[in-house]
């Protein structure tokens, strides 16, 4: 919202300097976004006169323009644009102005010479309006410098404005935020109509729907005579960025900024028999908006209509047929008041978001309808010579009621935590035009209808503390309690920074995958609908599923270091995953996973390079649940996409599926573009969190030194090492207290098919020594059951 | 001079020429064979002892021992001599250049946005706070409904927020912690003290602030007699805490559909420090705005079946990416989902 200084000083004085003003707003919840001062980047633009427009020889999209600035010579320009015609006066920036963007020198545009530029509203600073040529009115004088003809020494507030705050969204009602903080009376504008008493209103009105229009008025005016808006006018609008059109749609347009209030003029020739019809389109419906676009109605939206075709959309844009033209006579001035709901959804649907729209659609004041019209009619009257009729169609059934709320001051007092006194809270509300009565203590408060944001207490209690200003609350601590991180989330913590001492950067990638993703990672092998929770609505189809896995984020982000020429890429991820759970919000889970690719030591002038490798992975899974005491890993080759068919292990805790590690699949690198191979494990975190022990409790040191001993054995070569050992330590047990595999030979020395595994063996007695003939004893106890169980014969 | 006593004054003169001429411990060895071996002189000396007087036997006994400890002096020395040296050499051979690169093991970080959040709620941990995560997939009631942003909103909108498939508008993505407020509330009774870090949604064209997933910290505080005072008092804390200590910090008002009165926290700009003229991370305008907050609507405590006469409380909601941007300059919050080992491994260090 662009609120001029000049035209705020209408309505209160500002007797304090603007940046102070500013922070005034800004505390007071009207935050300024910036200040402009549009002139200070301006000089050396003057009005000039359109003498003669030619074709560019060189270039089709360009004129050769004749202008005139002043008793001076003629000056040549080339433009671009085409809105305005011989005699029409533009604004001329002269060889050495000064723009916002540019400065401005002699110049040969294919070939022609440009003595200048002509200005469009955009160049100018004044308006985002690209569109052409700025057209000045008619009565500037050439010569003159544009600053001082658009009023751009102006200083213009740009605000932003908060949905509660409608009221807001015009100068007046700015004005009265800032009589209420700088404690000067609002000027309310004079609004005075003079009607004509020979002229008849021909108008009819039929709200078929008064829910989504409360409030319906149509005034008329004939004698019309459509013209361009003399220059306070044009540099008015200008001021709040909007570019005049003629003298009936600028007033619309001057009372829309000033009171807040959108109005509408039809033609009325072109309303067939005046009447006006409100109503919700029909199924199928359709009609062009004013921009030119042709579109289709939804049986929501309300409408203007005549007796057949739709006029306007209401309280969003007009048509293009009932427009005010150069030979409208006779004028219908729409003034409304709109459900806020109706218009938000319809101007959502359309996707078409005007300066009535985003008024109408935060709550318009129902008791200014009556009072814009006449303001506007005022002005046509003046400006454009009608003759307003005396007779109104005002139609509002049913007057929309002021709230009454009660405040009581101790609760006011409560909430914000200081001291304000009755009598203070009463004066902050009476400075917004509230109307306040003390009684019995408390304040009862009518709350005039350009505020439907206050509705309940608090509300009032929200402007008594804003107005006292915040920074006359204390600053107070609450008692709070006994802060600390549970259990499950300082293993979390843990499991992050082990992973990050152990080498790995921690990732943070999308929640998203892409469709596609699923077959490439074997997601819901078998029944690909399964298992996946997709958006209605994604950014792109990459973005359409909800991640069951944590891979493709990570995959993306070892592609993208690789591409940088990383020497080793680790990373690691903790989130969340998400499939269907059959309950309306589907399950999430906590994932880790981790990504190991390229070098994990580079080479050096001591050792050769050491690349990732699975077993630094799977180490890096038995290092994460020992930190956490959580019983060893369980590792079974495992079968299946994304991994390699032969590289890849499940992994268990105490018998539960837990997750999986492996060297991805080729076809899997393939797909996400990565060259190197890529070691990943992925585990979910609560079967982890679940077998979290309690505060570990210390077992007696032994006393006795424990007994060691090898044994090595020869087993077919496709045996997992982890049966020998599964059997070592459950025959071994309770004097076999360790198990280590140090040493898998396959070669000369043994069969075929077979391979050698040995191992290291610690003993311990549960009192005393290990003697000699107790080894012996679980020595012969473990090769027999090795022998028996797995065919296993002790080697050498 | 006796016939011993020559022997003896030979016996030591001889010793000590053969030690002085030894030129290693190999040779000094030898020189000691030959000087207080058995068939060294001294010791051939000494078997004429007993061929002598008494009175002489005495005297030459004497000397025997004083040219003994003479010579084993005169070894020793050398010995020391030639040991030192030997270490000499070994200290050259096994010398290292320690200079040359240590073996670093690989070394990892964890995310800036972590880091984040961990700082801001150890922050508050230290207030008296606890930690809780709620669904990312949520319904628009917790979402929309129950914070005050009826089906009308702008913000409900398919354009705005992510639905899931099949649900129509009823299941969303959430697009703040917010909802997290009427889960807790709904749940526990007061006093209520809690953080809540988490990924939210919105459907934003992504730019160098803005994407479409990012990462909120949500706080709520509830219990009787909490007043905006407390608001105030607590989050300044915080946002001294996070941006430094000597700053100034502001509430100012602002809208917010589930918290009245509502604010937004500004921290005085740390670059320029609050003088905004030209300073880029202000925009010149002295203040960097950090969260917003307010006081919790009593409509929230109504939704929730608390008393809102006899509870009150304050939330806030902030977002990591910026306190993240903001603390260590990063000038475009997406890089913070590339993960970029040039980037990430910038953020080692105590924070
Ligand atoms: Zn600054």
């Amino acid at each position: 919202m662009r609120v001029p200084m000049r035209w705020l000083a209408e309505f209160v004085d500002v007797d304090v300097p603007v940046d102070k003003l500013a922070e005034l707003l800004d505390l007071s919840g009207t935050k300024v976004e910036a200040v402009h001062r549009p002139s200070a980047a301006i000089g050396g633009v003057v009005v000039a006169e359109v003498l003669g427009i030619t074709q560019h020889p060189n270039a089709d999209s360009l004129t050769l323009v004749d202008v005139r600035a002043g008793s001076g010579d003629a000056e040549l320009v080339v433009c671009g644009a085409r809105n305005f015609r011989v005699g029409d006066r533009v604004p001329l920036a002269q060889v050495g102005a000064r723009l916002p963007e540019m400065e401005i020198t002699e110049r040969k545009i294919r070939g022609e010479t440009s003595r200048g530029m002509l200005c469009s509203a955009a160049e100018l600073g004044v308006s985002a309006d690209h569109s052409g040529i700025l057209v000045l009115p008619n009565d500037a004088a050439p010569g003159d410098d544009v600053v001082d003809l658009l009023g751009l020494d102006d200083t213009i507030l740009e605000l932003e404005i908060t949905p509660n705050r409608p009221d807001c969204m015009s100068i007046v009602g700015v004005a009265r935020e800032v009589s209420a903080i700088l404690g000067n009376d609002l000027r309310h504008p004079l609004v005075q109509v003079e009607t004509d008493a020979g002229v008849a209103s021909p108008v009819r009105v039929d709200v078929q729907d008064a829910t989504g229009c409360p409030r319906y008025l149509a005034r008329y005016i004939e004698g019309v005579k459509v013209a361009r808006s003399p220059a306070w006018l044009t540099t008015r609008l200008l001021s709040v960025g909007v570019r005049a059109v003629s003298n009936v749609v600028d007033v619309t347009n001057l009372v829309l900024f000033e009171l807040g209030q959108p109005l509408h003029a039809f033609d009325a020739a072109n309303v067939p028999d005046q009447h006006i019809i409100v109503r919700r389109a029909r199924r199928g419906e359709g009609m062009t908006t004013l921009d030119g676009h042709e579109r289709t109605l939804h049986p929501d939206d309300l409408l203007i209509a005549e007796k057949k075709e739709p006029l306007a959309i209401a309280g969003v844009m007009g048509g293009g047929d009932s427009e005010v033209s150069d030979e409208t006579t006779a004028v219908i001035l729409e003034s409304a008041h709109f459900q806020p709901e109706s218009i938000s959804f319809t101007s959502r649907r359309h996707g078409l978001r005007t300066e009535a729209s985003a008024r109408f659609e935060r709550g318009t004041d129902p008791d200014l309808v009556s009072v814009a019209a006449d303001r506007a009619a005022s002005l046509i009257a003046d400006l454009a010579g009608g003759r307003v009729a005396p007779d109104i169609v005002d139609q509002y059934p049913s007057p929309i009621e002021r709230a009454s709320i009660t405040l009581r001051p101790r609760r006011a007092e409560q909430v914000l935590g200081a001291p304000l006194g009755i009598d203070q809270q009463a004066s902050y509300l009476r400075a917004l035009e509230l109307e306040v009565v003390e009684s019995d203590g408390a304040l009862q408060v009518q709350v005039p209808l350009f505020r439907p944001d206050l509705k309940r207490e608090i509300d009032l209690v929200e402007e008594v503390g804003r107005l006292a200003g915040f920074d006359r609350l204390p600053n107070t601590l609450p008692p709070g309690r006994t802060g600390r991180l549970d259990r499950e989330q300082r293993a979390e913590r843990a499991i992050r920074v082990l992973l990050a001492d152990l080498g790995l950067h921690e990732a943070w990638t999308s929640s998203f995958m892409a469709e596609v993703d699923l077959s490439r990672l074997g997601v819901g092998r078998g029944d690909p609908a399964a298992g996946v929770v997709r958006l209605a609505n994604p950014m792109s189809e990459e973005e359409r599923c909800l991640r069951t896995t944590l891979l493709p984020g990570l995959l993306r982000s070892v592609a993208l270091n690789e591409r940088q020429r990383a020497p080793g890429v680790a990373l690691f991820e903790m989130a969340r995953v998400y499939e269907p759970s059959g309950e309306r919000l589907p399950r999430e889970a906590v994932v880790l996973a981790g990504v190991l690719s390229g070098s994990r030591r580079v080479a050096s002038w001591d050792s050769p390079e050491e690349p990732w490798d699975l077993f630094d992975a799977k180490g890096i899974v038995e290092a994460l649940f020992a930190s956490l005491g959580l019983p060893a890993p369980g590792f079974s080759q495992a079968q299946g996409l994304p991994f390699h068919p032969t590289r890849a292990a499940a992994i268990s805790i105490e018998g539960r599926s837990a997750g999986a590690v492996g060297e991805l699949h080729p076809q899997t690198l393939v797909a996400w573009e990565i060259e190197r191979p890529v070691i990943a494990f992925e585990l979910a975190l609560a079967p982890l969190l679940a077998t979290l022990g309690g505060k570990p409790k210390v077992q007696e040191l032994w006393r006795f030194p424990s007994n060691l001993f090898d044994i090595a054995i020869v087993v077919d070569a496709v045996m997992a090492s982890s049966e020998p050992s599964r059997i070592i330590r459950e025959v071994g047990a309770p004097e076999v207290v360790d198990v280590r595999l140090f040493d898998v030979y396959e070669g000369d020395q043994i069969p075929a098919g077979k391979k050698s595994l040995a191992y290291a063996l610690e003993l311990r007695a549960q009192e005393g020594t290990v003697t000699d003939a107790m080894a012996a004893e679980v020595r012969d106890r473990i090769v027999g059951a090795l022998a028996a169980r797995l065919g296993a014969e002790l080697r050498g | 001079m006796s016939e011993l006593q020559a022997l003896l004054e030979q016996a030591r003169a001889e010793g000590l020429a053969r030690i002085a001429e030894a030129e290693d411990l190999v040779s000094l060895n030898e020189a000691r064979v030959r000087t207080l071996g058995r068939k060294a002189p001294l010791s051939q000396a000494r078997s004429g002892l007993g061929k002598v007087d008494e009175n002489e036997r005495k005297v030459m006994g004497r000397l025997a021992n004083e040219v003994q400890k003479e010579l084993e002096a005169a070894l020793q020395a050398k010995q020391e001599v030639f040991q030192a040296a030997e270490l000499e050499q070994r200290w050259e051979r096994e010398r290292i250049d320690v200079t040359l690169p240590g073996a670093v093991p690989p070394l990892g970080a964890l995310h800036p946005l972590t880091k984040t959040i961990w700082e801001i709620v150890d922050i508050f941990i230290g207030l008296g706070y606890s930690v809780a995560e709620g669904p990312e997939v949520e319904l628009s009631l917790y979402n929309f409904d129950a914070l005050n942003t009826p089906p009308a909103h702008p913000a409900r909108s398919a354009q705005d927020t992510f639905y899931v498939d099949g649900a129509g508008e009823e299941v969303c993505l959430r697009t703040q912690t917010s909802p997290m407020q009427m889960r807790i509330m709904e749940t526990e009774a007061p006093p209520i003290y809690v953080v809540v870090p988490g990924r939210v949604y919105r459907r934003e064209a992504e730019d160098a602030t803005h994407t479409s997933q990012f990462a909120q910290i949500e706080g709520l505080a509830v219990d009787e007699g909490i007043t905006m005072g407390d608001l105030k008092g607590s989050l300044s804390a915080f946002a001294r805490a996070i941006f430094g200590g000597d700053l100034d910090v502001r509430l100012r008002p602002h809208y917010f559909p589930f918290t009245e009165p509502s604010a937004e926290l500004d921290v005085q700009c740390f670059v320029c420090r609050g003088s905004g003229s030209g300073c880029r991370m202000c925009k010149g305008e002295g203040w960097i705005e950090v969260l917003g907050c307010g006081m919790v609507d009593p409509a929230l405590f109504e939704w929730a079946g608390h008393d809102p006469e006899r509870y009150s409380g304050f939330a806030f909601g902030m977002g990591v990416e910026r306190i993240a941007a903001l603390a260590h300059g990063v000038s475009d919050i997406r890089y913070f989902y590339d993960n970029d080992l040039r980037f990430l491994s910038q953020f080692r260090g105590i924070a």
